[in-house]
């Protein structure tokens, strides 16, 4: 150590401090080095991996949704470029969640409680994106687009959106699509579905979803560490264009029943209302309309919670389409079943005479007729054409009810018809084996009278009661009713969709002519009115069918109905004035089917809306349309 | 009042020396060092650039100002080296008094992100004064603990030399910047260690910083602090908000590899994911593109450089040296530690630039005057003495 002139020593640096800071500088860049080890060669970070699989990523290519036309090649359904606002919930910080929501919803004009239900109910991981709002004004998706800092975790997304052209009036055949759930993704993850995908809901979009879909590809693409999509580096595997549909209905058509039960629904003031055409030649529809129905646009442009609330809530259930959906009692134009089958089972002959009166007594109950009185002395013309309900309760207890039951179903009755369509009930045909089921009761004696009516157990969907006429108008087959007429490859290569012939009535040909000529005797004997006064035959069955809880007079609500075709031919001609030749045919190609729900007027309000299609179809300029039996009223025992 | 003693410099001996013989002292290996660490941020301003889309001479080029900054960092590095250091000891007070006076004009006109002053517009550039006072703090500090040898291990060496670190540390505090903070914190305390200061009592200080650490975090420290300085603990749990450059910086980090990706082929850089990634975060696209070798030699380059620091300390006979060299490794050291341990998560995330890497002119050309006082150091030893 060196020292002062004066010997004192020179205070100096201390070494042992030097070694410890040399020390400090060694141990300081050893920690960082064995970190950086850790992170970039162990891979013992999560980060190594996370590093190298943010950066490709295998994922779908969506295919272009297939279009829908009508049968003559109108489009129905287009799709649409629009722009979709998403939100990738790993994305947004949980502590600007509020404030991002609520911009979001400001700026597409959404409740951000919906935005917030979206978020939440994701059927995906926090990392897969969910659709927050649809067919977003392209302004407004350019704003979010910019606005990444303000609004993180939201994506602004092109889409195709499905554009039904003409909106309500076909919507309840087409349905609409929406997005995948929760609970399904796990089944559709399978098929190619993601998270936001969406499929069809309702319709022929969801009968057809996988003809419709096409085959998703694949791609490659870079992304970054936060999930957006840099570019694309290549297709794997071309996506395939779903296939198109060409439907068997006719807008033309649809517009007139439209036309016809909407006036009826304002002139009778209906609930509910359901109009169905087909060809009985081969089960095409033609025509479908129920009402209230919905705009499935609605839908394709992202529909709110309270929107859909309200929809789900309104008492006459617009979702829900009431030709196929929904079971009703029949009425009277159920004695088409009884009548065909004490026919058919020897029972009685065409010229058989069967009582009636004002009432059959059976126990302690009165089973009385529509008029009170009867009509004496009936044959099968006599009872069907007035529809007589003693006639029918004898011809049901002749038959039993398990026979009864038996050419119910010969008529389709009790069974789903197959129809294209999604949702479809199946009704109920009473019999003992069916009551034992599911009340544990054997059918009572009174029960057997009531199903011979249409009444009691007995419960059919329009289309079904609409298909069996259709089966008595070609000659006993039946077709299985269908909406979608030919499937067009992405291709362009059309397939036809065959007719399917799903059951044949077990009756000769005789008792089926006889059905229709009794069938025509209710327009001759103007049960129906001036229904008879068209230039064109008609042939049917009206019905009034009693439902529900009776009112403060304990008056019943109910249900009027008109199933009834026209033959080819459907001009009356000098030779066959009454029609009575041009009902023997089997050529019919044209059934209808009106039901008018709760239908408290004066007359038969469904004869009214199917006399009106009549016209309009038929382009007849004469109005036979009766308005004063549309008045409200109880129209109670006019069957 | 020893700090308003001023020493003569007596530059007739200087004048006397022959040129030659007085820059034998030059430490050329400490230039060497510094130099490629310098070539190394030269590169990442490079890649910076190349990957914005940037022409080299395009006006808004990094590149370009980074070799604009090097030129003036070079020039003054030359003009300290040249430069008397003697004469800072005679001016420590007034030079004391511009650290004051660059922190209160920072507060006072300061611009910065989101409510904050950190740096003042000179010519149309950023300029972060911090960076200055950080060299100014230890020059002051040498001098004053250098005036006080024989008395450094008494308390009120200590009490004195943080008294006058107290006024900037608390300016710096106020615009707020906690990581230039913390430097002067680590400056002053391994100024008083490595220049004797009494190790009980350092123990204390010690003690007492780390009992106060709860008053300080409820009542000093800004919850967005707080929210970074806990971030590094668990980068994942808010990747979008606090944790969300730590986690960018991460995975830039941990793609790199043996060697990286190559200079300006790093995908973290290249998507523009890391906010600040040419200053705070530049460390992390260092080790993407350049990989763990990459980023090893630059720990090693730090090693050397803080070798021939310390050894430029040692061996100055005059207590400022040994005191100056040590300021100016104790702040390297700890700027590197806290910045590289900040991007791949070990210490909190501040502010603090990576030396001679991370883009900033004020930052580059402090640590260029450290240097150049230091070289200064190393040719004029001898004349005072411990």
């Amino acid at each position: 150590m060196s020292q002062y002139l004066d010997g004192r020593p020179m205070p100096s640096p201390s070494r042992l401090r030097f070694l410890a800071f040399g020390l400090a500088v060694v141990l300081a860049t050893g920690a960082l080095s064995a970190r950086l080890f850790a992170i970039q060669l162990s891979g013992s970070t999560p980060y190594t991996a996370l590093a190298a699989g943010a950066r490709t990523v295998v994922e779908a290519l969506p295919s272009t949704r297939g279009l829908i036309f009508d049968r003559n090649g109108a489009p129905l359904v287009a799709n649409t470029a629009s722009y979709s606002v998403k939100v990738r919930p790993s994305d947004l910080p949980e502590s600007r969640r509020a404030e991002v929501v609520g911009k979001l919803a400001a700026l597409v004009g959404a409740d951000p409680a919906d935005i917030n239900v979206a978020i939440d109910t994701n059927p995906g991981s926090r990392y897969d994106s969910v659709r927050v709002a649809q067919d977003v004004a392209p302004e407004v998706a350019g704003f979010i687009a910019e606005s990444g800092q303000d609004l993180p975790g939201v994506e602004v997304a092109v889409e195709t959106r499905r554009n039904y052209e003409l909106g309500p009036l076909f919507s309840q055949v087409l349905g609409y699509t929406g997005p995948v759930s929760g609970a399904e993704l796990p089944d559709l993850k399978a098929g190619g579905y993601l998270p936001d995908d969406l499929l069809g809901r309702a319709g022929v979009e969801a009968t057809y979803e996988s003809v419709l879909r096409g085959q998703y590809g694949l791609q490659t693409v870079e992304r970054d560490a936060a999930g957006r999509q840099v570019q694309v580096l290549r297709t794997d595997q071309s996506p395939v264009a779903g296939s198109s549909l060409k439907l068997t209905l006719d807008v033309r058509e649809q517009q007139l029943a439209e036309k016809a039960i909407k006036w009826g629904i304002n002139a009778a003031g209906l609930k509910r209302g359901v109009v169905i055409v087909m060809n009985p030649q081969n089960g095409e529809i033609l025509a479908l309309v129920s009402l209230p129905t919905y705009d499935d646009n609605v839908f394709s442009e992202g529909i709110s919670r309270k929107e859909y609330t309200a929809l789900l809530n309104n008492p006459e259930k617009p979702l829900v389409n009431h030709a196929i959906s929904d079971q009703y009692p029949p009425g009277s134009t159920y004695k088409l079943v009884a009548g065909t089958g004490v026919l058919a089972d020897g029972k009685i002959t065409a010229s058989s005479r069967i009582r009636t009166a004002g009432y059959l007594q059976l126990g302690g109950f009165k089973f009385r007729d529509w008029n009170g009185r009867g009509f004496g002395l009936c044959n099968i013309y006599c009872g069907f054409g007035h529809s007589s309900d003693t006639f029918f309760y004898q011809a049901a207890a002749m038959l039993g009810i398990d026979r009864h039951g038996y050419w119910g179903k010969q008529y389709g009755f009790g069974a789903a018809t197959g129809i294209d369509l999604p949702a479809e009930a199946s009704g109920v045909v009473p019999t003992n084996q069916w009551k034992l089921n599911t009340l544990g009761l054997p059918i009572y004696p009174g029960e057997v009278y009531l199903a011979g009516i249409g009444q009691g157990y007995v419960a059919v969907t329009p289309m079904q009661l609409l298909n069996a006429y259709a089966a008595l108008a070609n000659g006993g087959t039946l077709y299985k009713p269908h909406v979608v007429g030919e499937v067009i490859g992405a291709d362009g290569i059309a397939t036809k969709v065959e007719p399917e012939v799903i059951g044949e009535v077990a009756a000769s040909d005789s008792v089926l002519r006889i059905m229709r000529r009794a069938g025509r005797n209710m327009v001759v004997l103007r049960h129906t009115w001036n229904l008879v006064d068209l230039p064109i035959v008609i042939a049917g069955k009206t019905g009034t069918a009693q439902f529900g809880t009776p009112d403060h007079r304990g008056v019943l609500p109910f249900h009027s109905w008109f199933a009834g075709f026209v033959p080819k031919d459907p001009y009356k001609h000098a030779s066959d004035p009454n029609g009575w030749k041009a009902v023997e045919r089997t050529d019919s190609e044209l059934a209808v089917l009106v039901l008018a729900y709760d239908s408290g007027t004066l007359g038969n309000a469904a004869t009214e809306i199917a006399k009106y299609y009549f016209q309009l179809h038929f382009d007849i300029k004469k109005d036979y349309r009766n308005f004063n039996l549309l008045k409200r009223g109880n129209f109670y025992g006019r069957r | 009042m020893s700090i308003l003693t001023a020493r003569s410099a007596r530059p007739d001996r200087w004048t006397a020396s022959r040129v030659s013989v007085v820059w034998r002292a030059f430490d050329l290996q400490l230039t060497t060092y510094a130099a490629l660490l310098l070539c190394f941020g030269l590169a990442m301003a490079y890649s910076n650039t190349a990957t914005a889309g940037l022409g080299i001479f395009d006006g808004r080029s990094v590149f370009l100002r980074a070799l604009m900054w090097t030129a003036i960092a070079l020039a003054v590095f030359l003009v300290a080296t040249s430069f008397d250091y003697h004469w800072l000891k005679t001016f420590a007070w007034p030079l004391y008094l511009v650290q004051l006076g660059l922190l209160a004009v920072t507060l006072a006109i300061g611009g910065g992100v989101g409510g904050t002053s950190r740096w003042v517009s000179i010519l149309g550039l950023q300029f972060q004064f911090s960076e200055l006072a950080k060299v100014l703090m230890i020059v002051v500090l040498a001098n004053y603990l250098g005036s006080r040898v024989g008395r450094l291990g008494s308390l009120w060496s200590m009490v004195g030399a943080g008294i006058l670190a107290g006024p900037p540390f608390l300016l710096v505090m106020m615009q707020p910047d906690l990581g230039t903070a913390l430097v002067f914190g680590s400056i002053l305390v391994a100024t008083l260690f490595m220049s004797g200061a009494s190790l009980r009592w350092l123990g204390i200080l010690a003690t007492s910083a780390v009992a106060a650490f709860p008053f300080v975090w409820t009542y000093v420290l800004a919850d967005y602090q707080k929210a970074r300085l806990t971030a590094f603990l668990n980068p994942l749990a808010d990747i979008q908000g606090t944790g969300y450059q730590l986690y960018q910086a991460q995975i830039a980090v941990g793609s790199g590899g043996w060697f990286g990706k190559g200079l300006t082929n790093g995908t973290q850089n290249a998507l523009g994911l890391l906010p600040v990634q040419e200053t705070d975060f530049v460390f992390a696209i260092l080790a993407e593109e350049l990989g763990f070798i990459g980023a090893i030699v630059v720990f090693v380059l730090f090693v050397a450089l803080l070798w021939r620091v310390l050894v430029a300390g040692w061996r100055s006979k005059d207590p400022f040296g040994t005191i100056f060299a040590c300021g100016v490794a104790a702040m390297l050291l700890f700027q590197l530690f806290v910045n590289v341990g900040m991007v791949i998560g070990i210490m909190p995330i501040t502010g603090i630039p990576l030396p001679f890497i991370s883009h900033g002119g004020a930052s580059l050309i402090s640590i260029a005057l450290a240097l150049g006082i230091l070289q200064s150091i190393n040719i004029r030893q001898g004349r005072a003495a411990w």
